[in-house]
């Protein structure tokens, strides 16, 4: 084959790739299955386009059969023209308005398999808080750390409309420190209770340089003693493993609800809805997600 | 590289001293540059806008406020890499185009190179965040996040190599462009006599 020939071939992978690429977007947003009122009208203009070329003409028998279909029990065939635009009227807005509810109440797919928050989950902030960010963290993971002062500053700023729970999501091929520090935090909440829990954390981002760089010897004691636990019971504790069935489950959940990578969280309103959010973003989106879901009434 | 710096030099001469292909290396780059920052979080930006219930304002804001993410979800280098792969990705694609429309055809090594530095820039882009994203998607294959924990790196070296691949198309579609200027054929070492259209725009 000539060197013309292929290039041609090239540029054609090349346009194709680029093409394919972006029906991939475009078929990713209408499968994203939003329903709203462009699409009805569009539908009402395509009977009406056909009406006009003739194709099936909306007569008055057709659109009473349209009506007991969309709407069952009418009786239509007593319907003044008044009455049966206002019944077409009614079915339209129903239809519109039931779209919206389910659009309201649909969760998101990717994040639907995040466990509801339960009393052993660790919360700071209001527990009643109406609006929950479920962050599933890792303690060696710089950019957990960078987000860990994000996610309190939300808190702190939300006038208690927002609680954070925190998960464990060690990610143990690059941080094979991370499920031990895990267990070390909930040997705190064990001896210490919730505030304990986020003491330790606190102290935890504080101190450690990440990156799997912690001198775990030296520093989990030292935050034990610290924040004013039982040296002796926090090392027993340690070396007893019974933290680590938790910190799997919550590890596993994280997976489940569509996490990758840490920090991986998921902002929920009072009804359920849930925002996923990937990596440590700034503060203006986290708040803007926590905006969106109070807006939800 | 001395050669290399020439013929870029001669080459972005020739193309950026019109105003369209400018534009057109801008809005690639623009969007290479978007796209990295908003893949990690593409499924709730969709989720979002595809929302009804939520005015657009806070769509907007919503989207404008992730590009912060550059700030805080990317180290120093990961951070450098991605705006090197968008700026290099915009300018090759303008040069492709440049070069395509003048001769009527593209050179296929250069746009393979530059289609393989995109591929490889989309592996790293994901490596920003602990465990990756996009990498750690390709590397579930392979066994999940453990493929990055060999690599020195930690998966930065997918960016890197992009950054490498997109700079050797971009040395290739320079010398294809620049060759009919002064540059000398790379098999003869002899001067090409033919003159740039516009010569005196390069400097």
């Amino acid at each position: 084959m000539k060197t013309e020939t292929l290039n041609k071939v090239a540029v054609a992978v090349v346009v194709a790739a680029v093409v394919v690429a972006a029906a991939a977007l475009v078929m990713a947003v209408r499968l994203s299955d939003r329903p709203d009122e462009t699409r009805v009208l569009r539908l009402i203009d395509e009977r009406l386009a056909e009406t006009q070329r003739g194709a099936a003409p909306l007569d008055e028998a057709r659109v009473i059969a349209l009506i007991e279909e969309r709407l069952p029990g009418t009786k239509s065939a007593a319907l003044s023209d008044r009455a049966l635009d206002a019944r077409i009227e009614k079915g339209i807005v129903t239809f519109v308005e039931k779209q919206q509810r389910a659009e309201r109440e649909r969760p998101n797919r990717l994040a639907q398999a995040a466990r509801p928050v339960g009393k052993d989950d660790h919360i700071r902030g209001n527990p009643n808080a109406p609006v929950a960010l479920i962050e599933y963290s890792d303690f060696e993971c710089p950019f957990c750390k960078r987000f860990h002062a994000t996610a309190k500053q939300v808190v702190n700023e939300s006038n208690g409309q927002v609680k954070w729970i925190y998960r464990h999501f060690p990610i143990d091929e690059l941080h094979s420190k991370a499920r031990k520090e895990a267990a070390a935090s909930e040997c705190a909440a064990e001896l210490g209770g919730n505030e304990a829990f986020w003491k330790f954390a606190d102290r935890f981002y504080e101190l450690t340089p990440s990156n799997n760089r912690t001198d775990t010897d030296t520093v989990l004691p030292q935050i034990a003693r610290e924040i004013g636990l039982d040296a002796k019971q926090f090392a027993a504790c340690l070396a007893s493993g019974r933290h680590d069935r938790r910190i799997e489950a919550d590890r596993q959940n994280a997976v489940n609800s569509g996490g990758n990578g840490t920090p991986w969280s998921i902002i929920v309103s009072k009804r359920g809805k849930q925002y996923p959010l990937s990596g440590a973003q700034p503060y203006a989106a986290v708040k803007q997600l926590v905006d969106l879901a109070l807006r939800e009434k | 590289m001395k050669r290399y710096l020439h013929c870029l030099r001669i080459a972005s001469g020739l193309v950026f001293a019109r105003a369209s292909y400018v534009a057109a290396a801008a809005l690639l780059a623009l969007v290479a540059l978007l796209l990295a920052l908003w893949l990690p979080n593409l499924g709730l930006i969709v989720d979002v806008f595809g929302s009804t219930d939520v005015p657009f304002t806070a769509k907007l804001n919503l989207a404008l406020s992730l590009l912060g993410g550059i700030a805080t979800n990317f180290s120093a280098l990961s951070a450098a890499y991605t705006v090197a792969i968008a700026v290099l990705f915009g300018v090759n694609a303008a040069m492709s185009v440049y070069s395509f429309n003048r001769k009527r055809a593209a050179a296929s090594s250069p746009i393979a190179i530059g289609a393989g530095g995109l591929a490889s820039g989309l592996l790293g882009i994901g490596c920003a965040a602990c465990g990756s994203l996009i990498g750690g998607t390709a590397a579930a294959f392979v066994g999940g996040a453990g493929a990055l924990a060999v690599l020195p790196l930690k998966g930065a070296e997918f960016g890197l190599l992009s950054v490498a691949l997109l700079a050797v198309s971009l040395g290739f579609v320079s010398r294809n462009i620049a060759e009919s200027a002064i540059c000398p054929a790379a098999s003869t070492g002899a001067p090409d006599r033919r003159e740039p259209a516009v010569t005196n725009r390069s400097t």
